[in-house]
């Protein structure tokens, strides 16, 4: 298909020995002398006033070197609660000590006084006037009361002229939507295109629905943890499980008033992040505060416990949902209020609920989306955030417009979908994208258009689009006397980075992939790099990285002319080596031999740079199709099939590619099937495996994977981001796939046997 | 809390220690003997991660108190590869991509190394529900089944 020799070939990835031996060092790993054992002490309420925090018993256990409250944070940034919790978990003290099981022991004697509040946990709840306040009594108007503010500040602004009827009409109005004025709201979001209002008139069939997704947490192997030693010159070392040390080296500065300069961040292996790997203050921060007063390395690992009560898992949200359509197939309208619980600090990302657009020509769109408090923590981001829940409503809604006018799931989706050229609702005009092929090939590999199904059995389809961002990065290369090209580079492998950035400098450098070896350095040695999220990295360090190697081209192909003494023109690398094209018999001098010659040169060893900030993005589609079995009798669904399909752009590593396809689309299944974070007054009361259940090998069928390439123009080889897209359609394949098969359509996740069973029972089944 | 004389053999090597009766084996593994490839996912025996093979058998090294090990042949995911020769677990998860972040890879190849060594000859779906105690958040398990897969297939065809 290409000329390419690394490039797009399923090379083992560069980091497999240290990964297959034990070898790999994560976070937990990392132990230097003198280390002290950090603990964090948590809130034993939802929601209380702080009255005393005694640690005199804790401070007297033989082995604890310190406890440290939020007085001892000089800076004065918030770290730990003080006058008040506002979730189960929450920090409000950490200590160190000699042994892990001294640090717990000594958690457990800080005894501290609370009284308890009352505590509110769902979204509409929060909203309303009755609901506990988290942070005090400010209100927002819902989007009827909102327009009629505006203009009601309009006519306020305007002196010339007396409004007074039109005002009182107004305020008039404004009575109407009493249940309009929002209690807890940490924030929100407007946008609107086209008209609603009409677009719904002309609709031969308009569906409503309210879609209620859960709250999950990301669920990354390996709990957050930090290592962090303050010497006493003030400088700080931090071993940091993360996806970006830049962004936690900046954290900590800012947050513990330290110059940037005097904090250097070393990330260690990552053990999975899927976006939740970002936090400063969940260990980094205390490890720091704790080493500072101790003198001493000190580490703070998270249990597995703690990663539930106080990670900052995906958000949970509600989603009232309204479509209109003509009965030929075309969406004339959509309209969405979204309610995401955001927890205790604002974040959760209410902005994707514009996703309910999908990839669709949808000429009148309105979306209105509000944050809400809730005592629990905060929220952060979730591969694609507020993707899947977005989607999830979009995309199930789709399908019931669908049946209702008696069209084919899949030819529906086709006929609406854009193209290039074609105006994004509330966006601007469509690059040129790969929606429909992604879909047909999903459709092709699945055999949709001759489906078979026996009773109880369903076929479920649903799209999800995302487009990879990007950020900064730099790459070094040198080459070495036997040949050998040197990688160093500051961005944090995730599950496959490394390798593919390899595997583009070897393309260009044209050298065996193995002769490449790629170091990460630490934010004191490397140059800045974003972080390892949002699908950037294969975009912004393969683009890094093919400028770093067009440079170390360049370079190469310069001390060959000076050396063979002939002009560039006549030169080319190939086969690791730099050829005068021209020259009979052949003439050539090896990359060892140019890197050994270079030494001696006045130009010095061959270096080469790569730098890059942003090119514009590409949006890249997920399709999936999911055939299922519902027992009536038990609720349970088993897949029987899961094919997803994917525009990459370009596959770098075919491999890696089909491994993110795979992970991502059962995450979304599990998301759709099993997983809830459960709250009630006294917090989260599912904070383990055993009541949080995460998807076994034993769950699922083999995920079948098709990579659909439509290039990207500004991405390396066409390649786009692949991390993120396939979660994002497979919550409504799911449940457009039990719909299918027993008629019962689940609207609130996830869809737990029970839920199956009362719903067939209410059917009358 | 008063420490115990033990002695631990692990991967071959004994190790005469003192420790404490309540700490676990994964404890005494990773931060007394210093092996750290055996990794801590959930300290409460549901992730498989912390997988070693205890006389034999797959046990979650985090429900196992190291003082009850005594006496016992340990092998640790350091232990699996013998004289820089890869296990054919360790290579299949390199050859078909059966890893992503890694954190699960090594509690996932010290279970699949037992059931291996107690019958290759299982299908996948038996492979599939035999894994089901190790949980990976990264690859959906479809290849980490090809990865169990080829290594049986290796096994059986050269045993």
């Amino acid at each position: 298909m290409s000329d390419y020799t690394v490039v797009g070939q399923k090379v083992p990835r560069v980091d497999a020995i240290e990964k297959v031996t034990g070898a790999a060092h994560y976070g937990a790993d990392v132990h230097p002398a003198g280390m002290l054992y950090g603990k964090i002490i948590r809130s034993k309420h939802a929601h209380a006033n702080i009255i005393r925090i005694d640690t005199s018993e804790a401070e007297k256990l033989s082995g604890v070197r310190a406890i440290i409250t939020q007085a001892d944070v000089l800076s004065g940034r918030r770290v730990f609660a003080t006058d008040k919790v506002l979730y189960l978990g929450e920090p409000l003290a950490a200590v160190a000590a000699t042994d892990p099981d001294i640090a717990e022991e000594a958690a457990e004697l800080v005894h501290i006084e609370y009284e308890v509040l009352p505590v509110v946990q769902d979204v509409m709840e929060a909203i309303k006037p009755s609901a506990p306040r988290l942070h005090g009594d400010a209100t927002k108007d819902g989007p009827n009361r909102r327009g009629i503010s505006t203009q009601l500040r309009k006519l306020a602004r305007d002196k010339e002229n007396d409004h007074g009827d039109e005002i009182r009409s107004l305020e008039a109005e404004l009575e109407k939507y009493p249940d309009e004025v929002y209690y807890n709201i940490s924030a929100e979001s407007h946008t609107e295109a086209g008209d609603v209002e009409q677009g719904f008139a002309d609709s031969d069939v308009v569906v409503e629905d309210t879609y209620v997704i859960p709250r999950v947490h990301q669920t990354y192997m390996e709990p957050h943890v930090s290592v962090a030693s303050a010497d006493s010159s003030g400088k700080v070392t931090v071993w940091a499980s993360t996806q970006g040390p830049f962004a936690i080296r900046s954290g900590i500065a800012g947050t513990l008033g330290i110059p940037l300069t005097q904090v250097n961040v070393i990330g260690t292996t990552m053990g999975g992040g899927f976006g939740g790997r970002f936090g400063v203050i969940i260990t980094h921060v205390p490890a720091v505060l704790l080493s500072q007063k101790t003198g001493r390395p000190v580490r703070v690992q998270m249990t597995r416990e703690e990663e539930f009560l106080d990670g900052r898992p995906a958000p949970g949200c509600v989603i009232k949902l309204k479509t209109g359509a003509t009965k030929d197939g075309r969406i004339l309208a959509r309209q969405a209020l979204a309610f995401w619980d955001s927890g205790s600090v604002s974040g959760a990302s209410i902005g994707s609920t514009i996703r309910v657009r999908g990839v669709y020509k949808i000429p009148n769109l309105k979306v209105d989306a509000y944050g809400v408090h809730t005592n629990k923590s905060g929220t952060a981001a979730y591969r694609a955030p507020g993707a899947p829940q977005a989607i999830f409503a979009g995309e199930s809604q789709l399908d019931e417009i669908a049946e209702r006018i008696g069209m084919d799931a899949v030819e529906f989706r086709l006929m609406n979908m854009r193209e290039e050229g074609d105006a994004v609702p509330a966006g601007g005009s469509e690059p040129k994208v790969g929606y429909k092929e992604t879909l047909q090939a999903v459709a092709d590999a699945a055999g949709w258009w001759e489906r078979e199904t026996d009773e109880n059995q369903g076929w479920g389809v649903a799209v999800g689009d995302w487009t990879n961002g990007c950020g900064p990065g730099g790459v070094y290369i040198s080459v070495h006397e036997d040949g050998s090209v040197r990688i160093f580079h500051g961005s944090m492998d995730i599950t496959g980075t490394d390798t593919s950035i390899s595997q583009i400098i070897a393309e260009i450098l044209t050298v065996p992939y193995e002769n490449v070896t790629i170091t990460r350095g630490d934010t004191d040695s490397a140059p800045y790099s974003t972080g390892s999220g949002g699908s950037v990295v294969t975009f912004t360090m393969g683009n890094t990285a093919k400028l770093a190697a067009e440079d170390t081209h360049r370079r190469i192909l310069e001390l060959a002319s000076e050396r063979l003494n002939t002009n560039v023109d006549n030169l080319e690398l190939r086969e690791g080596a730099v050829h005068i094209i021209t020259a009979d018999p052949p003439k050539s001098i090896s990359l060892g031999e140019l890197a050994a010659y270079s030494l001696s040169t006045t130009g010095g060893p061959i270096v080469g740079k790569g730098s890059f900030a942003r090119q514009p993005s590409t949006p890249a589609l997920a399709a999936q199709i999911a055939k299922v079995e519902v027992d009536p009798e038990t609720g349970r669904t088993r897949v029987l099939k899961l094919i997803a399909s994917q525009d990459v752009g370009f596959a770098i590593n075919p491999m890696t590619v089909e491994g993110q396809i795979e992970g991502g689309v059962v995450q979304g299944y599990a998301w759709a099937m099993m997983e809830e974070m459960q709250y009630n007054e006294s917090g989260n009361v599912n904070p383990g495996f055993v009541d949080y259940r995460v998807p076994t090998s034993a769950d699922l069928p083999t995920v079948e994977s098709v990579i659909v390439e439509v290039p990207a123009p500004n991405g390396p080889y066409g390649a786009k981001g692949v991390g993120e897209p396939p979660i994002t359609p497979t919550l409504a394949t799911m449940a457009n796939a039990v719909r299918d098969a027993v008629g019962i359509r689940i609207n609130e996740l996830p869809i737990k046997p029970e839920k199956v069973v009362t719903a067939l029972q209410r059917n009358g089944h | 809390m008063a420490k115990l004389p033990v002695t631990l053999t692990v991967n071959g090597d004994g190790y005469d220690l003192l420790i404490e009766p309540r700490k676990t084996l994964l404890a005494v593994l990773r931060d007394t003997i210093g092996l750290t490839g055996t990794k801590e996912g959930c300290s409460t025996g549901d992730c498989g991660a912390c997988t070693v093979i205890v006389d034999g058998r797959a046990v979650t090294s985090c429900m196992v108190l190291g003082v009850t090990a005594a006496d016992k042949a340990i092998m640790t995911i350091e232990g699996l590869a013998a004289d820089g020769e890869l296990h054919p677990v360790q290579q299949a998860f390199i050859d078909t991509g059966g890893y992503q972040c890694g954190f699960c890879t090594p509690g996932f190849i010290m279970a699949s190394k037992a059931l291996l060594d107690e019958n290759p000859a299982r299908t996948e779906e038996e492979f599939r529900h035999a894994l089901g105690g190790n949980i990976c958040r990264c690859t959906g398990y479809t290849k980490i089944l090809e990865a169990v897969m080829q290594a049986a297939e290796e096994i059986r065809t050269t045993a």
